[in-house]
């Protein structure tokens, strides 16, 4: 399923690919021209990219649901993507994007470097203050998610204040996500950093699972919950600050993959986390391949395809499968 | 295994329970009774870790329970709490499995699995959802799990607070029955908050507890007839019933 959509994908779009380009990609010395150009450095890239963000969207969206023992959590509900996009606004707006660096190559890392330096401050401070204001109580800490939510929407607000138009256009193109930037090193980037986190993560999928039974049952199991939190707040803050990065704010994916999952499959962790996946992979390349084919040669925000797919599928499951939701 | 506590106390908010003074040798069965809101709960959850005790301390087989990781003492000790809520609906059998996460021998788990569901009376429960059980079911299952957490060791420790509260007659006294046998096959101490005095009195030991406080430490049997009556406000008649064993029950 996952293969058809990616063949598909790369197929749809302005430029016609036949089957000759495909020859071309994986013939030695080609000179990259026309259809197979667009294919290769273009398609391929943004199609993989697709799939990458996808999945570490649900399995940050997955880990926090299980973190908070809340299926409404994620990165979203927490702040990290505010906090993200918060220090994107201020990159853009107050930092005015970085004109002054010259350099087109280093250009392209500032705006992830801050999205990620924002959503690992929100991390830090979420971690802060589960140790020392309110220690041990996760509602304490989805309430200072709500309070950190709050701040950087002021701080976004304020840089939309100050912004020229340009700059304003290009902050809100950016909160609406889009994948049209891809390129082979943040695909490389991407799936690196997706392969090392599934490693790790795979060391903690039963201890995930006594989580679900409560914190201070988890403890009796001998599960070191800070500890285990800890993880898991890093693993967020990597995984939905990569995805931010270079994307904007995909909204949905996160709150939806590993619901979806949960209703379909059940709630074991083993199972959750990889469904999560490959479910935010599939609709985030089907999102991106509607948004920039529906309207050629212009192309519309995928924010909104991933909403415009997700939620009525997701109100049919719910529907169907309302039973096992509890 | 020996519990010890010496002159534990806890402050929570305004409330002080303690000093607590008393020990638990291996294979000891002690109940813990008292009315509602004296503190019995309380007891059980700082000796399982739940709430920092501010002065004093807990020694298990004599060094200090901080010193303990979560797994090493995980290894010795399982706690069955009171009611406990289940956000995401997980299988039976995964939540008894994991009574076993942190057991360093991983084999025979289905086996284990099987076995404890059965000892706790839950083996037909196995295969649905925890979610749609009910009350007493689910009691079941995470006796289940408790059972399978100390399956494959000796001289543990088991706190149970209020197992059977939710549980029809029958069952009380068969599931009791079990913790029992479970307990006695492997050597383990039992430490158990209860409601009802008849359950108390197939215990060993009894902990009368007052205002945050225990007030007797004695015998299980009828010659505590004068504390009980004391410690719940009623009177008490000990009557024999037709096997021969000592009833208590209250007069009107």
């Amino acid at each position: 399923m996952g293969m058809l959509a990616f063949l598909i994908a790369v197929n749809l779009g302005a430029v016609n690919i036949r089957h000759s380009d495909w020859m071309q990609v994986f013939t030695e010395h080609n000179r990259y021209e026309g259809a197979s150009y667009v294919l290769w450095n273009i398609r391929i890239p943004r199609a993989l990219l697709a799939i990458a963000v996808g999945a570490a969207l649900g399995i940050a969206g997955a880990l926090a649901q299980s973190l908070f023992r809340n299926p409404l959590a994620d990165p979203g509900l927490l702040g990290v993507s505010a906090g993200a996009s918060c220090s994107v606004a201020i990159a853009i707006v107050i930092l005015d994007g970085f004109r002054f660096i010259s350099s087109e190559e280093l250009r392209i890392w500032t705006i992830p470097l801050f999205a990620f330096l924002g959503a690992m401050a929100v991390c830090f401070c979420l971690d802060y203050v589960a140790r020392v204001v309110s220690p041990g109580s996760i509602a304490g800490l989805l309430l200072t998610g709500i309070a950190l939510n709050a701040l950087a929407g002021a701080a976004i607000g304020l840089c939309t204040y100050l912004a020229n138009d340009e700059q304003l256009r290009s902050f809100t193109f950016w909160t609406l996500g889009s994948l049209a930037s891809a390129q082979w090193m943040m695909v490389g980037v991407l799936i690196g950093t997706l392969l090392m986190a599934w490693v790790w993560i795979r060391t903690l999928l039963q201890d995930l699972n006594t989580l679900t039974l409560g914190e201070n049952i988890a403890n009796h199991l001998g599960v070191d919950v800070l500890q285990l939190r800890t993880k898991v707040i890093i693993l967020v803050a990597i995984l939905s600050g990569l995805a931010v990065a270079w994307c904007g704010m995909i909204g949905f994916i996160g709150l939806m993959a590993p619901n979806l999952v949960r209703i379909c499959l059940g709630s074991d962790q083993k199972r959750v986390l990889p469904y999560s996946a490959g479910v935010g992979a599939i609709l985030l390349l089907i999102a991106d391949t509607i948004a920039r084919t529906i309207a050629i040669p212009a192309e519309v925000p995928v924010g909104i395809f991933t909403a415009l797919l997700g939620g009525p599928l997701f109100l049919i499951l719910l529907r169907q499968y309302r039973s096992r939701l509890d | 295994m020996e519990l010890q506590l010496n002159r534990a106390c806890l402050q929570l908010g305004q409330q002080a329970f303690g000093p607590f003074d008393f020990t638990i040798k291996a294979g000891e069965r002690v109940a813990i009774l008292g009315k509602s809101g004296a503190g019995k709960s309380t007891i059980i959850r700082f000796i399982a870790r739940e709430y920092r005790i501010k002065s004093g301390l807990i020694l298990m087989n004599g060094s200090s329970m901080d010193q303990y990781s979560s797994a090493q003492l995980s290894r010795i000790r399982g706690v069955l709490p009171q009611n406990t809520q289940i956000v995401f609906g997980l299988m039976t059998d995964l939540v008894i499995e994991l009574g076993r996460v942190s057991a360093p021998n991983k084999v025979n788990q289905e086996r284990i699995v099987m076995q404890a569901a059965q000892m706790a009376c839950a083996g037909h429960l196995l295969g649905r959802p925890f979610n749609t059980l009910s009350g007493g079911e689910q009691a079941r299952i995470h006796l289940a799990r408790v059972f399978a957490q100390l399956w494959d060791v000796c001289d543990g420790l088991i706190l149970v607070d209020e197992p059977v509260a939710a549980l029809d007659p029958g069952l009380q006294h068969q599931l009791l029955a079990s913790i029992d046998h479970f307990a006695s096959e492997r050597n383990h101490a039992v430490l158990a908050v209860l409601h009802d005095i008849n359950h108390a009195m197939d215990f060993e030991r009894l902990l009368l507890v007052e205002h945050g406080r225990i007030i007797q430490d004695c015998r299980a049997d009828h010659h505590a007839l004068g504390d009980l009556e004391h410690l719940y406000g009623i009177q008490l008649e000990h009557l024999h019933n037709s096997q021969g064993g000592s009833v208590l029950i209250p007069v009107r």
